[in-house]
């Protein structure tokens, strides 16, 4: 069932670019928690012929943590209406989409001259976590808000987990599933402090602009 | 064993949890400091059988590691019962999160599993980020904001560069340190230069080297005193031990030279960059800061430089520990005392609390490596295991760099030690604890310093011999 892995690939890149071009800061946590979910789908057809329960628990544990817990501690350090929307990133969202495109070719050019030893469940796989992982770091860097910057993070994160599903066996499952959990116990400590970032804000700028409540530089 | 003593801590961290009063958190922090340290004193009469098939060894390198965390964790659990008489604030979080951190750190030095390495050091990035942000402000949150994404982003990097590994041991099917080691001829050498690269850039970005040392001012600035020791003294080298594991592989693989030219380039950066910055700063705490990078250059240039620095290397881990511990408790209770580190603001130490002026002149002496710190005598190694190795501009290089930070830093101490104080003073008794806390790093210094006893000197050898064996 190669198709089906290529197919989450693409569309993992997409959602990317996606979240890359939004302006609104719970549409990008919607898109955000989609890509999780299709992630957490990987695992289900990678040995399409039988199943393992390490499989089947990946997957689960995947959309349990990043499809649905994230996304939820994420809307509560937002409950805030001002913070609700990116202003002002550092690069404007034609130029980003522009940027990840760029990016998104160099991941395939790269990725070219790299040799995955052993049987790939795809050949899509590398190039689209790269690219994942390089549009992660964009909305990173150009994005202002603290919030974003996490998501950028999360993209990231997932970028290198789709990498990690659907390439070996090497990990133990409990040690992936302790990447799994640091990765949400990160969110969940970056979630707090954007919270006491915003509560700091409210305290001391309550007369000064509002509008740059939430970000960190 | 090793379970119990990652367990311990992690199980005490739960129990602070329960509303409880503030004293009996920090007795039993304290009691718990002290347990751990003699376990790990127990360990250097015999080392500890492994434990989950392989997962958990403690082995020569992560001693090393192990004693400098205990020590650390032992001497800010004695210096905070001095500084919690003076602090009003809550310190439930804060407690708890030493606990997981103690606990966090001691996985890293006894896993053998490339996998559960990463594991640890992630979870110590975490632990520490609420630490940084204990006095609530804007300017402590931005620091612990930068510290977690600039380390989340490192960390995460770091685990590309871990599944490259796994790639590249695609035939040996694991990520088992011995296993790798026994099966180092089966390494695809592509994949594991790349890995290499990733860890060295993910790690490195935790140990604070120099492009990616941002964090570290701001940090360790905004931090009081004791979370910045343990940051500076055993959170970044548990990256070091991590980018050690690599060097062992690298030399089974016939990589070392790769590795070491990457090492020796960030090093050299990390030694220039804030030589630069130093003279400029007026703030203690970001000054040890810049010292700290430093340090973390040392260590990573002694790793790129053959068996000499090596040797130097790991001799420099514990110095630097214990140095830090002298810089940034001292540093913190003055801070605590002045109610500021900002050296416009502190003024005649050495008249109003003379034993903190005199531990203020040997965190100089310490943090800049002069006799008879032990500082001295690492740094000199690595020195000099760049003049053997025929690298003699970048002998030049360090030389002048080290310079240069004595001059800044000593600018710094010797404007505070001296002059008149602006304000009244809040507290106007010196602390036993706090005192007896930074003496006892100090004076173990200086005895390394004079003195390298046999236990010590065998410890190194054999750490040294697993990284470099022939």
């Amino acid at each position: 069932m190669t198709s089906w892995v290529d197919v989450i690939c693409i569309v993992i890149v997409f959602l990317s670019l996606i979240i890359l071009s939004n302006h609104r800061v719970a549409a990008m946590i919607g898109v955000f928690a989609l890509q999780s979910f299709v992630l957490g789908l990987l695992p289900f057809f990678l040995h399409a012929s039988s199943i393992s329960s390490r499989d089947i628990m990946i997957g689960l544990v995947t959309m349990i943590l990043k499809a649905a817990l994230v996304p939820y501690i994420l809307f509560w350090a937002i409950r805030h209406v001002s913070m609700r929307s990116e202003i002002k990133p550092i690069i404007g969202f034609g130029a980003s989409i522009i940027f990840g495109a760029i990016v998104i070719a160099g991941a395939f050019w790269v990725s070219l001259s790299l040799k995955i030893p052993g049987q790939p469940a795809s050949d899509l796989v590398l190039p689209c976590s790269l690219s994942t992982v390089l549009l992660g770091f964009m909305i990173m860097v150009t994005r202002t808000r603290a919030v974003t910057q996490v998501l950028g993070y999360l993209i990231l994160e997932n970028g290198i987990f789709l990498f990690a599903i659907s390439l070996f066996d090497v990990m133990p499952v409990l040690i992936e599933m302790g990447i799994l959990l640091d990765i949400f116990v990160a969110v969940f400590i970056m979630a707090i402090v954007v919270n006491h970032i915003n509560e700091e804000f409210e305290k001391n700028t309550a007369s000064v602009v509002q509008s740059n409540m939430g970000e960190t530089f | 064993m090793l379970t119990i003593l990652i367990l311990m801590p992690f199980l005490c961290a739960l129990g602070v949890l329960l509303p409880v009063s503030k004293y009996f958190r920090l007795k039993l922090f304290g009691a718990v400091s002290l347990a751990h340290s003699l376990f790990v004193a127990s360990f250097w009469k015999e080392f500890p059988p492994s434990e989950y098939h392989g997962f958990l060894v403690l082995d020569s390198l992560g001693l090393i590691l192990l004693s400098i965390i205990s020590f650390l964790f032992l001497s800010v659990s004695i210096f905070m019962i001095g500084y919690f008489k003076h602090e009003l604030g809550r310190n439930r979080v804060f407690v708890t999160c030493l606990f997981l951190l103690l606990s966090m750190m001691t996985l890293v030095a006894v896993s053998y599993h490339f996998g559960l390495l990463w594991v640890a050091i992630e979870a110590t990035t975490l632990f520490s980020a609420p630490l940084i942000s204990f006095h609530r402000s804007q300017q402590s949150l931005q620091a612990t904001w930068r510290y977690l994404l600039i380390c989340s982003v490192g960390i995460a990097l770091a685990l590309m560069g871990t599944f490259f590994l796994a790639i590249a041991a695609h035939d040996v099917h694991t990520l088992l340190l011995p296993a790798l080691l026994k099966g180092a001829p089966l390494l695809s050498v592509n994949w594991l230069k790349l890995s290499i690269i990733f860890f060295i850039v993910g790690y490195g970005c935790k140990m604070g080297l120099a492009p990616t040392h941002s964090w570290k001012p701001e940090a360790y600035g905004q931090a009081p005193g004791m979370v910045a020791v343990l940051m500076a003294g055993a959170l970044t080298q548990c990256s070091f031990l991590a980018l050690l594991r690599i060097a062992q592989i690298c030399n089974k693989t016939g990589l070392t030279d790769f590795f070491s030219s990457i090492l020796i380039l960030s090093g050299v950066l990390s030694l220039i960059v804030p030589a630069m910055f130093i003279l400029g700063e007026r703030n203690i705490k970001r000054a040890f800061a810049y010292s700290s990078i430093e340090h973390m250059g040392l260590l990573v240039l002694g790793l790129g430089l053959g068996t000499v620095g090596l040797f130097g290397a790991l001799f420099h881990m514990i110095n630097n520990a214990l140095a830090k511990v002298v810089m940034f408790l001292t540093a913190g209770s003055l801070a605590q005392k002045y109610g500021s580190a900002s050296a416009d603001e502190i003024r005649g130490v050495i008249h109003i609390y003379p034993l903190t002026g005199v531990f203020l002149i040997a965190a100089l002496l310490a943090g800049t490596g002069m006799f008879p710190f032990a500082t001295f005598h690492s740094e000199l190694l690595i020195l000099n295991a760049a003049i053997i190795s025929k690298h003699y501009l970048m002998a030049a290089v360090g030389v002048v760099c080290l310079g240069l930070m004595f001059i800044g830093i000593g600018k710094i101490i010797l404007n505070v030690i001296h002059g008149q104080p602006k304000e009244p003073l809040l507290a106007k008794k010196e602390n036993i604890y706090m005192n007896v806390a930074i003496a006892m790093a100090g004076i173990l210094l200086i005895s390394i310093g004079l003195w390298m006893p046999s236990p010590l000197e065998k410890l190194l050898h054999n750490a040294a011999a697993l990284i470099v064996s022939v």
